[in-house]
Parts: C-alpha cells; sequence; structure tokens
C-alpha cells in the first residue's frame, strides 16, 4: 500500500538508518595500522579503487553497520564495525600528493587486515 | 563493482562547473523523480545498497547523464528486476504519453 | 511549473510521467506523497539549519563538545534529524586543519542539515579531484589554504553523513546567534569555503 504524505513526511524524520543495535567485536582500534584487502567484486561494494592496497591507520571507530556488499545481493545484513581510516596524501598518491594532507574514509571491517 | 562511478583519483574528467544560486531543482521532473524517491523505497521493492548498485550497473552512460537521471535509471532497472513494472508495461505507457503529448 | 505542453516531452519527461503513472495505478505511489516531499525539501529544509548549528556551536562551548562527540545528538537538539542524516559527524576546521566533505562513489550529503547538494558535488570532475588534489580544487572555489595547515579530505563511502564546523571569524565578538548563523554559507560546511566575517 502506497505511504500517503503524512507517512512519508513522517519517514523523512525518522530516517532509515543503517546502524545495528547487534554487539559485533571490532577488529580494529583508534591506532591501529591497517591495509586495505585488494577486493574487486563485481557485484556492489563501498571499497573504493584508490584505497585498495594502502595503508593508514584507524582513526575512529564508528559502531557497527549493516554491511552493503552483502545487504545489495540479499545475502544479510553482516553487522559490523565501520571505522575512519586515515590515509596520508602520499600513502594513495605518492609523489602527487601532499606531505601535509590526509583522506579519511569510512571502511568496513571486512575490507581491510592488520598491518602490523 | 570497479565500475565508472569509482571516480576518486581520475584525472580528465573536466573542470568543476559552480552555477550560481543554483535552484534545487532545474526541472519539474527532476522534482517528481526525487519525490518518488521515499514512497518508491517504502513499498520495501529493494534496499538502499541496491538502489545504488543499479546506478553502477549503467556502465559509461553514468557519465553522460544527470544525478537524476541516475535514479531514474535504477528506478526503471529494479522495478522491472524485480517484476514490479514489466518492460512492455513502461514502452506501451511511454508511448501513450508520447502521443498524447503531440 | 507544469511542462510547456505547447513543446514535445523529452525522452527523460517520458520516461519519468510513465513511471509515475505506472506506480500510482498499481498503488504503490501516492502523488501526494510526492509532492509533499518535493515541497518539504525545495522550500523547508536546507543550509540555514546546518547554520544554526554552527552558530550554536559558536557561543556555546558546551554544545561544540557534545556536537564533536556525537553529531546525530548534538543536531537533534535544535530539531534537525532523519533521512540521510541519521548517523552525523561533524568535523572542526581549526588554525592547524582544515576539512573538506566529498562522497566519491556517489554523491551522499547531509540532508537535515544541508538540504539536497549542489550539481557541483554530486557530478565527476568533485568527485575525481578533491580527493587527490584537494588545495586545487579549494584554489577553484577561492580558497587558498597555508601549506603549513593539513588539509584532511573525508570521504563518506559509508552511511555516516559528514559536516565541517567552519572557524568563527575575527571581528563577530558582538553578534547574536542569530547574526552568526546568517553568515555561515553551505559552502563552508562543505568546506569548500571559510565563513567570512562581517566587514565594517
Amino acid at each position: 500500500m502506497a505511504i500517503n504524505a503524512s507517512q512519508a513526511m513522517a519517514a523523512t524524520l525518522t530516517g532509515a538508518t543503517a546502524r545495528m543495535e547487534t554487539p559485533v567485536a571490532p577488529r580494529f582500534k583508534a591506532g591501529d595500522r591497517v591495509r586495505m584487502r585488494n577486493l574487486n567484486p563485481p557485484s556492489h561494494t563501498r571499497l573504493p579503487r584508490y584505497i585498495k592496497g594502502k595503508v593508514g591507520v584507524i582513526e575512529r571507530d564508528h559502531g557497527v553497520f549493516v554491511y552493503p556488499d552483502t545487504h545489495a545481493a540479499h545475502q544479510g545484513e553482516k553487522p559490523q564495525h565501520v571505522y575512519v581510516v586515515r590515509f596520508a596524501s602520499t600513502e594513495l598518491w605518492g609523489p602527487q600528493g601532499s606531505a601535509n594532507d590526509e583522506l579519511l574514509v569510512d571502511v568496513w571491517d571486512d575490507y581491510m587486515d592488520a598491518a602490523p | 563493482m570497479n565500475g565508472v562511478h569509482d571516480l576518486g583519483g581520475m584525472h580528465g574528467l573536466g573542470p568543476i562547473v559552480i552555477e550560481k544560486d543554483e535552484p534545487v531543482f532545474h526541472h519539474e521532473w527532476e522534482r517528481r523523480v526525487f519525490g518518488m524517491f521515499l514512497p518508491v523505497f517504502a513499498t520495501g521493492a529493494f534496499n538502499i545498497d541496491e538502489f545504488r548498485h543499479a546506478i553502477e550497473r549503467m556502465g559509461p552512460e553514468y557519465l553522460q547523464t544527470s544525478y537524476y537521471e541516475h535514479w531514474l535509471a535504477a528506478f526503471e532497472t529494479l522495478l522491472e528486476e524485480k517484476g514490479m513494472i514489466s518492460a512492455e508495461e513502461f514502452s506501451a505507457r511511454r508511448a501513450r504519453i508520447a502521443e498524447e503529448a503531440r | 511549473m507544469s511542462a510547456n505542453h505547447n513543446r514535445p516531452l523529452s525522452e527523460v519527461e517520458i520516461r519519468v510521467k510513465a513511471l509515475e503513472s505506472l506506480l500510482v495505478e498499481k498503488g504503490l505511489v501516492d502523488p501526494a506523497a510526492v509532492d509533499a516531499l518535493i515541497d518539504n525539501y525545495e522550500h523547508k529544509v536546507g543550509p540555514r539549519n546546518g547554520a544554526r548549528v554552527v552558530a550554536r556551536a559558536w557561543v556555546d562551548p558546551a554544545y561544540r563538545e557534545r556536537l564533536l562527540a556525537d553529531g546525530t545528538r548534538a543536531i537533534a537538539e535544535l530539531g534537525y534529524s532523519g533521512i540521510q542524516g541519521e548517523d552525523m559527524v561533524v568535523v572542526a576546521n581549526t588554525p592547524d586543519t582544515h576539512n573538506v566533505i566529498v562522497c566519491t562513489l556517489c554523491s551522499c550529503y547531509p540532508w537535515p542539515t544541508l538540504g539536497l547538494p549542489p550539481v557541483w558535488f554530486k557530478s565527476a570532475p568533485y568527485r575525481s579531484r578533491v580527493v587527490s588534489d584537494p588545495r586545487g580544487v579549494l584554489k577553484e572555489f577561492g580558497l587558498a589554504v597555508p601549506a603549513e595547515k593539513r588539509v584532511r579530505v573525508w570521504d563518506s563511502t559509508a552511511e555516516l553523513r559528514y559536516m565541517v564546523l567552519p572557524e568563527r571569524p575575527p571581528g563577530t565578538e558582538a553578534l547574536s546567534e542569530d547574526e552568526l548563523a546568517a553568515l555561515v554559507t553551505r559552502d563552508s560546511m562543505i568546506g569548500v569555503a571559510e565563513v567570512k566575517g562581517v566587514t565594517a
């Protein structure tokens, strides 16, 4: 049944968070060095090409969210932590990067490995 | 997917074009596409991740079309894939509308 | 308001009309809901919301702290919440750091505080270049960031939505909260501009 105008307006205020209450242990914590996995699925992912295989540092843990890679394929929500990963500009862009600058990208647990 | 939408770091995509005091919508059809977003999601036909993936599946056309054209393409693709509107229904309705507008 | 019926409809217009009429006929979409949503985001929700958040943070240090610790909750204190802003992160510009926001993969943007994004934010040139040449991009927007200052580019790849808390310009000590809010531009909350003070 179609939502009516007042239901639509109510929905704009409640929104549809992807955050999940499921308690899931984080694999990483702020300060950990991490390397992005070289994943190249033909299906949906939110791991951008420009950070694949690169090394960064966990800046912050946002908490537990739906995992889009499985969710888009109707394979479940697979709740897991999403972190801000901080990359040096030169790590991503080599000599064309800027010494002072940083990229901060939101990354799911399943996109990374520890980089001791 | 390693799609054309994955733009971070690419070169050669042209200058940043800024329209001063840009309106929220440039065309009436953009308004309708935007306004359909939430009601269509509310039907439960697909989730936001499927929606984004449908846009990513546009291929090179993605770079030649505007933002709300991306949404339109995703709605059409997904509603057809989910069996909610058939290709025949789309083409028949478009033909009728085009005829009536003549 | 409605299309000029004296010219033929474009292909896109035909597709949109076809889509909406089929959805309505099948009882899947109520056009009144579509109308209400258009009106809300065209006329009611916009960067004036975010400007109020910024002005509050400027005048109230405890609010600023809450805003930076839990953006969603602090923004909701001022009455802004909901779709495409369910999980908010606010990042503060400081004398040593300038922040700028992008969504390289699509066009994620914090609707409750900033409204709908401008075309340039959603387009390929900005999305591709701001991550690899933020200083060059900022210069195109008229903002030169000193070499000693650090630029941080935040790519909203997940469902967190980001906005920048710009620095309060000097010489604004005497302004009221409303007057401060009036200075805050959308571009300063994306991070492609700074807030300009009042010239004497």
